[in-house]
């Protein structure tokens, strides 16, 4: 099993903890995994991207159009890391926009890539815990079940790693991310082995 | 065999390498890529229960030297961590020490970040040692890194000469599972040599994280066959067994970072291909696309690309029909930085800003700081700026930034010197309790070591009043009036006295304090009031801002604004900002009486 997945966002909003997450997951499940954390100068509103390589790999580094998954934890992100997601690959991206624009949707048409919009900052303000948008992100993706990131595993990682005073809440919004990817239908529709 | 496994940054698996081999005191000074080494100790200490001393230093000589005292003299295995700027710092004691028999063991770690992407210069910590004849090793990833740890500490105790591990940011910084071994029981078995492939029309040498990108990048384009591959760990003393290697092919690539090194000890110019010929970019950080480019490149060459990676470019041209934010480096919303930057930058627009090294070099994007030389040189530059314009009989108002971390570590010297020769500038020490960019280390000030037990603090007002420095004043940046009042008034005193002037500008890292910055802070009211003159973004710049095309007003992202409300400041239409632009054109800048006096 091989995945290379792109996790995309500003600082402060728990793109590394998502990764962090991701290779907890994989490495719990028996599997060998490398990420990279890659952050520039400014803690707070800057670009981040974390790569999370599962699989026999000797660097966490993806290649131009290598990656298969791409979560996007902010839409100007996603267009950023749009050159490193592979023909065919999965994007999950967190916008309030119910639609991309014309050129990124023939895009993706061309290239074959499942996108999928959610709204994860309004869930996690629902929940009243605004910068958990990053949980809602990663219960969505658990829906698409692609192992080993299956909802059980992801559940228990989130357990090892959260600290108890705010778990219960992260909880719910991953729950309410799987939810809504549920409720779009087709989530479940990807065959596991396509990335 | 090992019990248990963990999760870790490379950071992390060095520490544990020499919590293992038995390491007992540590010391470092807080710089990225390697702020984590340090806490790393502290983490396994406590869950080995071993005794070691660990101290953040105020600077990395003093980490050396403790290190090398208690290695060197006094039997200890010792290990001192910092970046590879910070070497430099360590120089004149590694330059002795290398000559040295030392009773116990010394480990340095040195951090290189090509790029760079947080620091003010690429720098290859290989070079120095190897041109000065220390052994140097270069791991390839997090666990690696935890096994050379352990084999060097104890292989500088067995050869009484310190050793040096290079690593990178991205062997730092990457994350993998490394397997926890007793104290004294690590089994290291390294990887290095001819690793893969079996043919001879190419052989490529590499070593630390470029290797393993040649590695992943060979199985991509599906040459892991045909394309030998040797892996260098220990970069010096060089391994007689790569000369043989390179005798046995016909052309050699070397990727290495960041500058030539096993290239230049391998020496064979008709042979090898590398940074010399230009087959290797001469600088910047070595990327996967990079290394996919240099042997697609080469393989075409000698005839035997299989898979070429052909690019899509209608991602490009997708990409040139969206708006994409490009987010740059800036400071965090409601930093106190930008606060103080927006009152210097008010005064004297076009004035003369040294600036120093830390978060605050990023005032840069506000006009406030003009250079970025090395620590300490905000002060030192300061007085060079002087002298030019004093022997010209010009005194231009010359406004230096630097950090309280940065202050401690180098400008004490500087400072004493500006008094002594009695150089007339302005120095604000952007004062927020923390060494903020590294990762919040705590700061001598703080009265607090790296373990977070107590210890004596020291104000940085007592030093600064110690080392000869009459006008001192604490302001709290926020106060941008007072801030404004204050300088001029420092100016005054700088005219009058011929002594530098220094302003303490302090109000705690919100990182530190979590949270708002105010917790009522009254709303800007965009709609009505925001003219879309853009002001705010040139002299504020703030990443909670930005500029609506569509309604031509600025745009506030609520989950980044920390409702400081300084902003008002640098608004043309709110009372705050209105007040500041009519002083400045009754030509009385910094009229208002200055804060606490």
């Amino acid at each position: 099993m091989r995945h290379e997945i792109i996790c995309a966002g500003i600082g402060g909003r728990g793109v590394l903890l998502a990764s962090t997450i991701l290779i907890e997951a994989a490495i719990g499940s028996g599997l060998k995994a490398v990420a990279s954390d890659e952050y520039g100068m400014s803690q707070r509103g800057g670009s981040v991207v974390s790569l999370v390589k599962v699989g026999d790999f000797a660097s966490p580094f993806i290649g131009r159009e290598n990656g298969g998954i791409l979560l996007a934890f902010e839409e100007s992100e996603f267009y950023k890391a749009l050159l490193f997601l592979k023909k065919g690959g999965l994007a999950l991206v967190n916008t309030r926009a119910a639609e991309l624009p014309p050129s990124i949707a023939g895009l993706l048409e061309k290239r074959e890539i499942t996108c999928r919009l959610i709204d994860a900052d309004g869930i996690a303000r629902q929940t009243g815990m605004f910068q958990s948008a990053n949980m809602a992100l990663l219960g969505f993706f658990a829906a698409f079940g692609i192992a080993p990131f299956t909802k059980e595993v992801l559940e228990e990682t989130i357990r090892s790693r959260v600290p108890e005073k705010f778990l219960a809440k992260n909880l719910e919004v991953f729950g309410k991310g799987f939810d809504a990817a549920m409720k779009m239908g087709n989530a479940g529709d990807r065959r596991t082995d396509m990335v | 065999m090992h019990s248990r496994e963990e999760v870790v940054i490379g950071n992390q698996a060095i520490a544990r390498g020499l919590v293992e081999a038995g390491l007992e005191i540590a010391a470092a000074y807080p710089g990225t890529p390697s702020s984590e080494i340090l806490p790393g100790v502290v983490y396994f200490r406590d869950m080995e229960g071993s005794k070691i001393h660990t101290e953040w230093s105020t600077n990395e000589l003093c980490a050396f030297e403790v290190a090398f005292g208690a290695a060197a003299y006094g039997g200890a295995r010792a290990a001192c961590f910092m970046k590879q700027v910070g070497l430099n710092v360590a120089f004149p004691a590694l330059m002795r020490s290398r000559e040295k028999s030392i009773e116990g063991g010394l480990v340095i770690v040195s951090c290189d970040d090509p790029g760079p992407q947080s620091s003010q210069t690429e720098q290859d910590t290989r070079l120095i040692a190897t041109l000065f004849g220390i052994p140097v090793f270069d791991p390839s990833s997090p666990a690696e890194a935890a096994d050379v740890a352990y084999h060097a500490l104890n292989w500088s105790f067995e050869n009484k000469v310190p050793v040096i591990i290079r690593s990178t940011h991205r062997v730092s910084h990457a994350r993998e599972s490394v397997p926890l071994y007793g104290p004294g029981t690590r089994r290291v078995a390294f990887r290095e040599g001819h690793v893969a492939g079996r043919g001879r029309k190419l052989g490529i040498v590499a070593s630390g994280m470029s290797c393993s990108l040649v590695y992943d990048v060979m199985e991509e384009l599906g040459a892991s066959e045909e394309v030998s591959l040797y892996k260098v760990l220990k970069v010096y003393p060089v391994d007689e067994a790569l000369t043989g290697f390179v005798d046995s092919m016909e052309r050699v690539l070397v990727v290495e970072e960041t500058d030539q090194v096993i290239e230049a000890l391998i020496g064979d110019a008709k042979k090898v291909m590398g940074r010399r010929d230009g087959t290797v970019p001469s600088a910047g950080e070595i990327t996967y696309d990079i290394v996919r480019d240099i042997l697609s490149r080469v393989l075409a060459g000698a005839g035997t690309d299989r898979r070429p990676f052909v690019p899509d470019g209608g991602i490009e041209e997708a990409l040139s029909h969206v708006a994409v934010v490009p987010r740059p480096p800036k400071l965090c919303p409601g930093c106190p930085h930008r606060a103080s930057f927006f009152a210097m930058q008010y005064l004297w627009p076009d004035t003369i800003y040294p600036g120093d090294i830390g978060c605050y070099t990023l005032g840069i994007s506000q006009g406030a700081v003009d250079t970025c030389l090395d620590m300490g040189a905000g002060v030192t530059l300061a007085e060079g700026f002087y002298d030019a314009f004093n022997q010209d009989g010009k005194l231009v108002p010359i406004l230096a930034s630097i950090g309280d971390s940065t202050f401690l570590h180098a400008c004490m010297a500087p400072l004493y010197d500006a008094v002594r020769n009695r150089k007339r500038f302005i120095l604000v020490i952007m004062d927020n309790s923390t060494t903020a960019m590294t990762g919040m280390q705590p700061t001598p000030q703080s009265g607090v070591t790296v373990d977070g037990t107590r210890t004596r603090s020291v104000a940085i007002e007592d030093i600064v009043r110690g080392l000869g420095v009459n006008y001192v004043r604490v302001v709290d940046p926020y106060d941008v009036p007072a801030m404004i009042g204050t300088i001029n008034e420092a100016f005054g005193r700088v005219r009058e006295e011929a002594l530098p002037a220094v302003i303490i500008a302090r109000r705690e890292c919100l990182l530190l304090v979590k949270g708002a910055a105010k917790p009522s802070a009254y709303p800007a009211d965009i709609e009505r009031d925001c003219i879309g003159c853009k002001s705010c973004l040139k002299t504020f710049d703030c990443p909670a801002m930005s500029f609506d095309e569509v309604s031509k007003k600025i745009l506030i992202d609520d989950s980044l604004c920390t409702n400081c409300g300084i902003c008002y400041y640098a608004c043309p239409v709110q009372p705050q900002g209105k007040a500041l632009k009519a002083e400045k054109k009754a030509g009385r800048p910094g009229a208002a009486a200055p804060g606490n006096p």
